[in-house]
C-alpha cells in the first residue's frame, strides 16, 4: 500500500471546522475585497455594454462547464468538498484577477522603463503577466492548504485545486478581455468582438491556458504538503520547480516566438498554437495521469482488502481506477440492461469510491474512534440489488460498440469543423 | 474565550504572508512603477516610427512617455508629453472606412464618463497626403482634439488632451506634428 502517496483526512471538512482557522477569515476578507473590485468593473461594463456583457458571461460560463466536468472526473475517487472548490474558483476569479490587473500593468511599465518601449511591446506580455498571475494563482492553492490542510491529501488534490483556481482566473480574465475588445472596437454594444474573443481565447487558446498552468503549480504545492516522507529540501525544490514550470509555460505561450515564423492563414495559426501549446499540455497531462493512477491504485487497493464480491467484484476493481473504464462500464450497462442499469452503475461506482475513502480515513483515525463506512456499504448493496434485478450484476466494461465508435468519430468531426471555422475567421484563409 | 494555540498562530502568520505577498503585487509594484520616471527625451528633427509603417515627427519640446508607447511591426502606440498635455498616436489594423473609424473613436471618447464631442468634424490632410477627419471634445477641466486617418488597412488615431490654457499654448506645435504623419507603405 503506497500510503505516502495519499495522506487520508480523518473527516470531511465542515465550515464550522474551517472557521476555527484564522486563515479562513483572512481568505473570506480577501475574496470579499476581490468581489467588490470585480463587481465595480463588471458594473461599468454592464452599464456601457449590457448585451455584450451578458453574452460574454454566458459564453465563458459555458466554456467553464467542460473544464469543470474534466476536473470532476479526475477527482472522482476522492471528491474535494464543493465549498473548497468554490473558494478556489473565487480566488482565481476575484482575488487573483483583482491583484493581477494593476500589478501586471505596473510590471509591463517597468519593463518599458528599465528596458525600452520596444522590449515592452515585444516581451511585456511574456514577462509581466506570467510572473504576477502565476504567483497570485499559486497563492490560492496555498490559501486552500491553510484553511483545510487535511483535505489536500494527495498530489492530485493539489492539481485539482490549482486547476480550479486557474479556471476561475481564466473565465473572468476572458470576460474582461472580451469587453475590452468591445470597448476598443468603438461600435457600441456589439457582440461580434465578444464572439471573436471567445473563439480565440476560449476555443483556440483555452485548453493551454490558466487551468493547465494552475494544475502544474498546484501539483507542486500538493507535493510539498503531502509527501512528508521526503526531505523538506526536496519537497520545497519540487514545489518551486512546478511553479517555475507553470511560469515558463505561460511565458512561452505569451512570448512573441514563432508568431511570424509560419506565415499567414488558418493552418499557420494552428501551427503556432500547437507548437506553443502542445508541449506544456502533453507534459502536464502526463504528470496528471501519473499522479491520478497512483492515487487510484491506493484507493482501489483499499477496496481490494475487503474481499467481498457483493461490495466490489474483481472486474469492478479493474474498472474503478480509470475514468475511461468507468465510463465504458456505464455505457455497457446502458447497452446491456438499459438506462436504469446505467444510472445504477453510476451510483454504485460513486458509493464504491466513497467507501474506499472511508476505509482510508478509518485507517488514519485513532483506534476505537468508530467507523463511518456503513452508509456506503448499504448503498452499494442497494445498487447491487438493482443491478441483479436488471440482469446486469457486474459493473464491468463490455466490448467496444459501433455506436460508441461512431459517436466518438462524430464528436471529433464536429470539433475539427468548429476548429476550422474558428481558424478561418481569425487567421484568414 | 480560549487562548490562541501555536498551530493557529502559525496558520495566521501563513495567511498574513499570503496577504502581504498579494499586497506587494497589487500596491508595491505600482508604487515602484510610479517612483521611476516615465519620460524620455525624443528628437524633434526626425520621424519617430510608431508601427505598421507609420511615423510622425515629434513636436519640439516633447518627451516620450514610455508607459504609453508600444511600437510594433503591424501596430503601435506612442505617447508624447508636452508638459501637462498628452499627445497620443495609435496605429491599429482596421477594415472599415474613414467615417466608421471616426465614429468608433468618437464613441470611445464619449464612452468615458464626462467626455463629450464638441463642434463640427472637419477634414484634415497631412503633408504626405493622408486624408483624415478631426474634431474636438471636452471633459470636466480638460479639453481635447482628435484626428483619424485610414490608410491601407490601418487606422491612425490621434488624441490630444490637457487643460485649455496648456492646449492653447501647445496645439500649434502638435498640429504641425500631426501633419507629418506618414505611412511608408510597408510594415517595419
Amino acid at each position: 500500500m503506497t500510503s505516502s502517496v495519499v495522506r487520508p483526512a480523518t473527516a470531511e471538512a465542515r465550515p464550522s471546522v474551517l472557521a476555527r482557522e484564522p486563515a479562513f477569515w483572512v481568505l473570506i476578507t480577501l475574496v470579499g475585497a476581490g468581489a467588490v473590485r470585480m463587481s465595480e468593473i463588471a458594473g461599468r461594463f454592464l452599464a456601457a455594454y449590457p448585451v455584450a456583457t451578458l453574452t460574454a458571461v454566458v459564453l465563458f460560463a459555458l466554456l467553464a462547464v467542460p473544464f469543470w466536468l474534466f476536473v470532476s472526473e479526475l477527482d472522482f475517487l476522492e471528491r474535494e468538498p464543493t465549498g473548497l472548490l468554490v473558494v478556489a474558483f473565487a480566488w482565481g476569479g476575484l482575488v487573483a484577477t483583482t491583484v493581477s490587473i494593476p500589478a501586471s500593468a505596473a510590471l509591463d511599465d517597468l519593463v518599458a522603463k528599465l528596458g525600452s518601449p520596444h522590449l515592452a511591446a515585444d516581451w511585456g506580455a511574456a514577462l509581466a503577466g506570467p510572473a504576477v498571475e502565476e504567483t497570485a494563482k499559486t497563492l490560492g492553492v496555498v490559501a486552500v492548504v491553510l484553511i483545510a490542510r487535511a483535505q489536500v491529501n494527495s498530489v492530485l488534490d493539489g492539481i485539482v485545486y490549482g486547476a480550479v483556481v486557474g479556471l476561475g482566473f481564466q473565465i473572468v480574465e476572458d470576460v474582461v478581455f472580451a469587453l475590452g475588445a468591445v470597448s476598443l472596437a468603438g461600435q457600441g454594444d456589439q457582440v461580434r468582438p465578444v464572439v471573436a474573443t471567445f473563439l480565440l481565447r476560449g476555443f483556440l487558446s483555452g485548453v493551454w491556458s490558466h487551468t493547465l498552468f494552475g494544475a502544474l503549480a498546484g501539483a507542486g504545492i500538493g507535493y510539498l504538503v503531502v509527501r512528508r516522507d521526503r526531505r523538506p529540501g526536496r519537497r520545497i525544490g519540487v514545489a518551486v520547480l512546478a511553479v517555475l514550470g507553470a511560469w515558463a509555460s505561460h511565458v512561452f505561450w505569451n512570448s512573441p516566438l514563432f508568431t511570424d515564423g509560419l506565415g499567414n492563414g488558418g493552418l499557420a495559426l494552428l501551427g503556432v498554437l500547437l507548437l506553443k501549446g502542445m508541449p506544456p499540455l502533453l507534459g502536464i497531462l502526463l504528470l496528471v495521469r501519473h499522479v491520478h493512477d497512483r492515487e487510484a491504485d491506493y484507493y482501489v487497493g483499499q477496496l481490494a482488502t475487503i474481499g467481498d464480491p457483493e461490495l466490489i467484484t474483481p472486474g469492478e476493481l479493474a474498472v474503478l481506477g480509470s475514468g475511461s473504464r468507468r465510463s465504458a462500464a456505464r455505457r455497457h450497462a446502458a447497452a446491456h440492461a438499459g438506462r436504469q442499469a446505467q444510472a445504477a452503475v453510476r451510483r454504485l461506482q460513486r458509493a464504491q469510491a466513497r467507501l474506499a475513502v472511508e476505509l482510508s480515513r478509518a485507517a488514519a483515525r485513532p483506534a476505537g474512534s468508530g467507523r463511518a463506512d456503513g452508509f456506503w456499504r448499504d448503498e452499494i448493496r442497494r445498487q447491487r440489488a438493482v443491478l441483479v434485478e436488471l440482469g446486469h450484476p457486474d459493473a464491468v466494461t463490455g466490448p467496444a460498440t459501433w455506436r460508441h465508435t461512431a459517436s466518438t468519430a462524430g464528436t471529433v468531426a464536429v470539433a475539427v469543423a468548429v476548429l476550422w471555422v474558428a481558424l478561418s475567421a481569425l487567421g484568414g484563409s | 474565550m480560549g487562548s490562541i494555540t501555536r498551530r493557529q498562530l502559525t496558520n495566521l502568520l501563513g495567511a498574513l504572508g499570503v496577504t502581504a505577498t498579494l499586497g506587494g503585487l497589487a500596491f508595491g509594484l505600482p508604487a515602484v512603477d510610479r517612483a521611476l520616471p516615465a519620460q524620455r527625451p525624443v528628437r524633434s528633427d526626425e520621424p519617430y516610427v510608431i508601427g505598421g509603417g507609420v511615423s510622425v515627427v515629434p513636436p519640439p519640446g516633447a518627451t516620450i512617455d514610455v508607459t504609453g508607447t508600444r511600437p510594433g511591426d503591424d501596430q503601435g502606440t506612442v505617447l508624447f508629453r508636452l508638459g501637462p498635455v498628452r499627445y497620443a498616436v495609435v496605429v491599429r489594423p482596421f477594415a472599415g472606412d474613414l467615417a466608421s473609424a471616426a465614429e468608433g473613436l468618437r464613441r470611445r471618447i464619449t464612452g468615458t464618463s464626462g467626455y463629450q464631442v464638441t463642434g463640427a468634424q472637419l477634414a484634415v490632410n497631412t503633408i504626405d497626403g493622408l486624408a483624415g477627419l478631426q474634431g474636438s471634445y471636452a471633459a470636466p477641466g480638460r479639453g481635447g482634439r482628435y484626428a483619424v486617418f485610414v490608410v491601407e488597412g490601418l487606422t491612425i488615431e490621434v488624441t490630444i488632451s490637457g487643460a485649455d490654457l496648456d492646449l492653447g499654448r501647445t496645439l500649434p506645435r502638435i498640429e504641425a506634428s500631426t501633419r507629418t504623419l506618414r505611412h511608408d507603405g510597408e510594415a517595419q
